[in-house]
């Protein structure tokens, strides 16, 4: 939504006839002569060698899952391998024009895309750099292994020390050995290698579509050099997030509103590796409908995404396409599809007896192998011989062997320390930073020309100097709590960019970032489509290439839209990376109310079930500013919930109110609001606030003083303030608007009988949302705790209150009756 | 006049129950005391006798209905009658229902939960455990205070920190070297000590104490061999009642006052109950039945000694629930009888029996342990002509009994010999004056000398 585009009725309702341009389908015309001048008798056999390189490194894989051995080495791998024995010749061509700075990520099926683009950058990367990278990247401990443990090591040059460090460190990787790329963390479907280009891999079918979306926003929006390519499988076309990649990689504004100077759309490649099999699945003939998958392309914008059908068991025709394609993404013309024709020979994986497949169709495969016949292209116009190429396998086979028994080795190749906590260590990077990259970030306007100048002119503080309530409209509310930390850190980080719906213009649909589109160009906030996939996925590559970043969710109950990205993208890559990545990204939520079943729950609870995520819940406006000042300057993942309940509250518990300076709350800790000795009340979000009212009652009717602690943190959450409080009152109530049933509260509550057990006065009980949908706005009081609730919980279960006549069924029985009807 | 037979509750902890199988039919005659339907809780399947002999006019829930306790099931009257009115305003509510309207309509659920407050607050919890806080074990621990005997105010009675708070006022200080062996754990204060400071020679080893053990501390002086019958470790029941009595004496002011009974009508009636036709099921009604019989409609003009006294508050109670003192191989055994002020005289007796039985048996039930609201103990068998009764606190008061007596009485001018019953009534003082005691005791006496009348109540 934009106010310079306009929709003309007399225009969209003409007549007319839609065109598009046609597809190419295997257009590439082999000419011997014309190759043999274009790449030169060494490059065209360097080609048929990572081939090779491939080949013999997935038949090791092979033979290791399938026979226990290989060459007469023997070795148990317990972990997967999807192998893409078959496959070689779309990888390695796709590589071949490839620079270290252009990114591939990949699948569970990419160790042969891994070698052929490390192999494809040692090529280009001289040895000054080649030897830079491999003592730093983990302070050489690979290095370490196959300086020793390689064929001839002694002698070897530098190149083909790369090559053994690249073989290795894969290999080490998916034996999950602390020397691997990721120390093990990543393992085959994973493994990866970014100062060769080489991006995640993703176990999830078609998870690396909206990630490498976000990493070529990343390179668009900070101008960084090269092209991203995703390589997804054919059957990936069944997932909606790759949709949603694709619907966001093609966005119009990128020529239409962003700035013209910028380059235009990301230089995104979807290179779908179409293998004919999704597992057993045919998307050709059975699961799908498309017949060409490059016919997709006409289905997403008017270039029909640049789409092509190319012949991956020829690599030349590959990398012929990659070049044209690159020219068009460099350009700012992208998105670019590929629909790259393969076939694996190999099953799904080890377990695969091909059940599904007809043995005389992989015969046909067979004999076209894209090795035999490169090979016999090579042979055939004189740039090798049969023999040459038969020396060229036993050399790759030799130093298989040495990779494989220093990969297999606990002595040479240990795993990581299961007896410390490193892998807990890895959960988190931990590394503040003010910026993610040098620079001045681009602004518009001065920031004390932008909105800031209204917002610091408001009472920071609620409540006057009789503690009445300021008119809210002259207060600094919660929303513009959060405006003012954004604007902070889109002024001193110049990566930062935020996204999601209705971000631009409209300020995100509660108007939290009214007053940023002055500020900033499209390309740092901007309008996405609706798509809580990509919103979220996208983010996870721009925060893993480099970048910091802001996607929103406009409620929280569209986080089932983005569940993968959440939960497997964005909580685990820093470490399943081993902490080669980092990922300053912070998922602003909002918590809805009154808008029904779909868009009233508070799934906090959720998320704090993720390894990998930190989750805040700011309650008041001081908070909104600090904890997002926090999340906004760290490296980690966080999700950000802020309820609706609150965006136009002022600041009434914390005195002196929300300042108007750069301040941070510390991480994990909750606070005090009130202070008491005779019960607890623990809140996470606005129940704060009923918490605070049932407080107040218990004192004046029951003459209790009652502390309230607001956890504000779900992950990590430091419990000393807790227990110090639990063990001052002996009985402590826990609240928060999600549904009781698996809530986070159940969690504290745990943790709280293990950590002041002695000290408690009765069962530490759990006030949560009943476990319903959440019915009308008129009725949500009988959904979402309540002050009453609170009190009758405390009289019913914790402390009789003397008279007290409970209005609501909160007894032990009711806890019994309800989960026995599952309600 | 068609009558309801309703859900029995078949223990505190019990909220519905199941009726597993009816073992008549509508139409069927039944006869007082025969198995109406087996209802199954969530730990045993009971028989449900019907009180009441006639016909069975209407059975209100189907077999495998779960139904409210105290809710009619069944009407029983002569063919024909109307049994409608007797029908449960939902045949089975449904607990959603129940719950919605309790949420959204406080004064419903208000009164619902008035309903639930009436009843008797129990002291333990269904496994007949006391339920303690670890806050007020640990604090009690630290202070030395022995917490078996202590009645919590928590929900379903668990002691908590107020309780042993409110335990501990009432006990004196302790001087540094004592609390700081107490806090050991392995001293408790001796039981029976009152100084207006407890000092280290006030404190005995603790029974949970290691050196208990090994120490033999409290080894009698006489430790010949020979001199010791046997030594009988305090355990189980035994150790209950010695905490409990000890416990009554500490915690409560008891005044005991001695009045006696014109015995005539009682041993009249008796006679004729012994004598009378054997179908009427009267001839096992016992004396003591007959004065529990008597104490129940008595007590129900005296709510201030049916009652409990809990922490700050004196709660009276409508109905009467007898606790009656029961002798077994095991210790002294108090079990209850719950609604005996709207019993007839033969379903008490026939409620006693059973209890009694059960007592002797060790296969009484905890709840049936729990929860009287004034007590009976009768040593009257045994020749005792009056004594001074221990309270079961938190009751007020306890009614002891002796045996008959002839006493010399002026009647018409002349001296006549009139069998007497010994009674001893011990109150609490703290909360029930002498004066309104020996009214209660004054109105018993001459209740039971005209048991007859009292029959009509």
């Amino acid at each position: 939504m934009t106010k310079t585009i306009t929709i003309d009725p007399s225009e969209v309702r003409a007549q007319a006839t839609l065109q598009g341009p046609e597809i190419p389908i295997n257009a590439y015309a082999p000419s011997p002569i014309e190759e043999a001048k274009k790449y030169g008798t060494a490059n065209l056999v360097r080609i048929y060698r990572d081939m090779l390189y491939i080949r013999e490194f997935e038949t090791m894989l092979d033979r290791i899952k399938k026979e226990g051995t290989y060459e007469g080495f023997e070795y148990n791998h317990k972990g997967p391998a999807h192998l893409s024995i078959g496959q070689e010749a779309s990888a390695v061509g796709e590589c071949y024009y490839l620079t270290p700075e252009d990114f591939i990520f990949g699948s569970h099926r990419s160790h042969g895309e891994i070698i052929a683009k490390g192999l494809s950058a040692i090529h280009q990367l001289n040895d000054n750099a080649l030897t830079a990278i491999m003592e730093s990247y983990m302070d050489g401990a690979a290095l370490r292994v196959v300086s020793k443990h390689s064929k001839n090591s002694s002698s070897l040059d530098v190149k083909d020390l790369a090559i053994q460090y690249l073989l290795y460190g894969t290999l080490a990787e998916i034996f999950g050995r602390e020397y691997g790329f990721n120390k093990g963390m990543g393992g085959s479907m994973h493994a990866f290698f970014p100062p060769f280009g080489i991006m995640p891999n993703n176990a999830i079918v078609g998870g690396s579509a909206d990630i490498a979306v976000g990493s070529a926003l990343y390179k668009r929006v900070n101008r960084k050099p090269g092209i991203v390519i995703a390589n997804i499988g054919d059957a990936s076309l069944g997932c909606g997030p790759v949709w949603e990649a694709m619907m966001f990689a093609a966005m119009d504004q990128y020529h239409t509103l962003w700035p013209s100077e910028l380059g235009g759309a990301p230089p995104i490649l979807f290179n779908f590796m179409n293998n004919f099999y999704g597992m057993g699945g045919q998307p050709k003939g059975e699961t799908m409908g498309f017949d060409v998958l490059a016919r997709i392309g006409l289905g997403v914008n008017p270039q029909a995404m640049h789409a092509e059908r190319v012949d991956g068991y020829n690599p030349l025709a590959i990398a012929d396409a990659i070049a044209r394609k690159k020219d068009i993404l460099l350009k700012g013309e992208g998105p670019v599809l590929l629909d790259t024709i393969t076939y694996r020979f190999s099953g799904h994986s080890p377990s695969d007896a091909s059940s599904y497949r007809d043995k005389s169709e992989v015969d046909l495969w067979r004999e076209q192998d894209s090795l035999i016949s490169y090979g016999d292209y090579l042979v055939q116009n004189g740039h090798a011989n049969a023999t040459d190429l038969e020396a060229l396998q036993g050399s790759i086979v030799e130093q298989l062997v040495y990779v494989l028994k220093a990969a297999a080795s606990l002595d040479i190749s240990p795993r990581v320390s299961i007896t410390s906590d490193a892998i807990g260590d890895m959960m988190f990077s931990n590394q503040p930073a003010d910026r993610m990259a040098e620079g001045t970030p681009e602004v518009l306007i001065p920031i004390e020309e932008s909105r800031l100048k209204t917002t610091h002119e408001k009472f920071r503080f609620g409540l006057d100097e009789q503690g009445q309530p300021r008119p809210k409209l002259r207060c600094v509310t919660f929303a513009e709590a959060i405006f003012e930390a954004m604007i902070h850190r889109f002024y001193e980080d110049p990566t930062m960019v935020a996204y999601g719906e209705e971000n631009r213009d409209w300020g995100g649909a509660f108007g939290a970032y009214r007053g940023l589109t002055e500020c900033l160009p499209y390309n740092r906030l901007f309008n996405s489509p609706i798509s809580e996939a990509a919103i979220v996925g996208t983010a996870v590559g721009y925060a893993l290439s480099g970048g910091r970043v802001v996607p929103e969710l406009m409620y929280c109950d569209f986080m089932g839209r983005a569940g993968d990205e959440i939960f497997n993208q964005m909580a685990k890559w820093q470490s399943m990376s081993a902490n080669v990545l980092k990922m300053p990204m912070v998922l602003r939520v909002s918590v809805g109310s009154k808008y029904g079943a779909q868009h009233s729950q508070d799934w906090s609870s959720v998320v704090a079930h993720i390894p990998g995520l930190q989750v805040m819940f700011p309650a008041t406006p001081y908070d909104a500013k600090g904890m997002l000042n926090l999340a906004l300057r760290g490296t980690d993942p966080v999700v950000f919930f802020e309820s609706q309940r609150l965006y136009t509250e002022p600041e009434t518990l914390v005195p002196g109110g929300v300042p108007v300076d750069y301040y941070e709350v510390e991480l994990g800790e909750p606070v005090v609001r009130r202070e008491g000795s005779d019960l607890t009340i623990i809140s996470v979000g606005a129940t704060l606030y009923r918490a605070l009212d049932a407080a107040k009652e218990l004192e004046q009717n029951y003459n209790l003083s009652v502390e309230v602690v607001d956890a504000r943190f779900i992950n990590p959450l430091n419990y000393e303030k807790i227990v110090a409080s639990v063990k001052k009152t002996g009985k402590v109530v826990l609240t928060s608007d999600a549904c009781e049933r698996g809530s986070f509260l159940h969690t504290m509550a745990s943790n709280i009988s293990q950590l002041a057990f002695d000290y408690l006065d009765g069962p530490v009980a759990v006030v949560g949302a009943r476990n319903w949908i959440t019915p009308p706005a008129e009725l949500e009081d009988a959904f979402f705790p309540q002050k009453e609730w609170i009190i009758d919980t405390i009289h019913e279960r914790v402390l009789p209150l003397p008279n007290h006549q409970s209005s609501t069924i909160q007894t032990s029985d009711a806890i019994l009756r309800r989960n026995r009807l599952g309600i | 006049m068609a009558t309801a037979v309703v859900m029995p509750q078949l223990g505190n902890s019990v909220e519905t129950s199941i009726i597993s199988s009816w073992k008549k039919k509508k139409g069927d005659k039944i006869a007082a005391g025969e198995v109406l339907c087996d209802v199954e809780t969530d730990k045993a399947t009971i028989d449900v006798e019907s009180p009441f002999s006639g016909v069975l006019l209407e059975l209100f829930f189907k077999e495998g209905d779960e139904v409210p306790v105290m809710t009619n099931i069944a009407a029983i009257g002569e063919p024909g009658e109307n049994a409608e009115d007797l029908r449960p305003t939902s045949a089975a509510p449904s607990e959603a229902a129940v719950e919605a309207v309790a949420d959204v309509e406080p004064e419903a659920a208000s009164s619902q939960q008035r309903a639930t407050m009436g009843q008797l607050p129990v002291h333990h919890s269904g496994d007949g455990k006391i339920g303690i806080s670890p806050r007020a074990r640990h604090l009690a621990l630290d202070k030395g205070l022995d917490v078996l005997g202590l009645m919590g105010t928590g929900p379903n009675g668990r002691i908590i920190e107020r309780d042993i708070r409110a335990a501990l006022s009432t006990m004196p200080k302790m001087t540094p070297l004592a609390k700081s062996m107490v806090t050991s754990g392995d001293f408790v204060v001796a039981p029976g000590v009152h100084p207006a400071r407890i000092t280290s020679r006030d404190l005995v080893v603790s029974a949970s104490s290691p050196q208990a053990a090994a120490s033999g501390v409290e080894a009698p002086p006489l430790s010949g061999e020979g001199e010791i019958l046997q030594v009988i470790p305090l355990k189980g029941v035994r150790k209950l009642i010695a905490t409990r009595m000890m416990n009554s004496l500490q915690t409560t002011a008891q005044l005991t006052m001695n009045a006696s009974a014109d015995a005539r009508a009682l041993l009249d009636y008796r006679k004729r109950l012994k004598g009378s036709s054997e179908a009427l099921g009267l001839q096992g009604i016992t004396i003591n039945d007959l004065v529990l019989y008597a104490v129940s409609r008595t007590l129900l003009r005296f709510p201030d000694l049916n009652s409990l006294f809990v922490g700050e508050s004196i709660t009276q109670y409508r109905r009467v629930h007898l606790g009656f003192a029961v002798d077994t191989p095991r210790g002294l055994i108090v079990p209850v009888i719950r609604n005996a002020s709207s019993l007839s005289l033969q379903a008490l007796a026939q409620e006693s029996k059973r209890l009694s039985i059960a007592c002797q048996n060790g296969t009484v039930s905890p709840d049936d342990l729990n929860g009287a609201t004034f007590s009976v103990t009768n040593l009257g068998s045994l020749g005792i002509e009056t004594f001074t009764p221990v309270l079961n606190p938190p009751q007020v008061a306890i009614l002891g009994v002796g045996n008959v007596n002839l006493k010399p009485v002026e009647e018409s001018g002349e001296i006549v010999f009139i069998p007497h019953i010994g009674l001893s009534l011990t109150i609490n003082h703290q909360v029930v004056d002498g004066a309104p005691g020996a009214r209660f005791l004054q109105a018993f006496t001459r209740n039971l000398a005209e048991l007859d009348l009292l029959l009509a109540l």
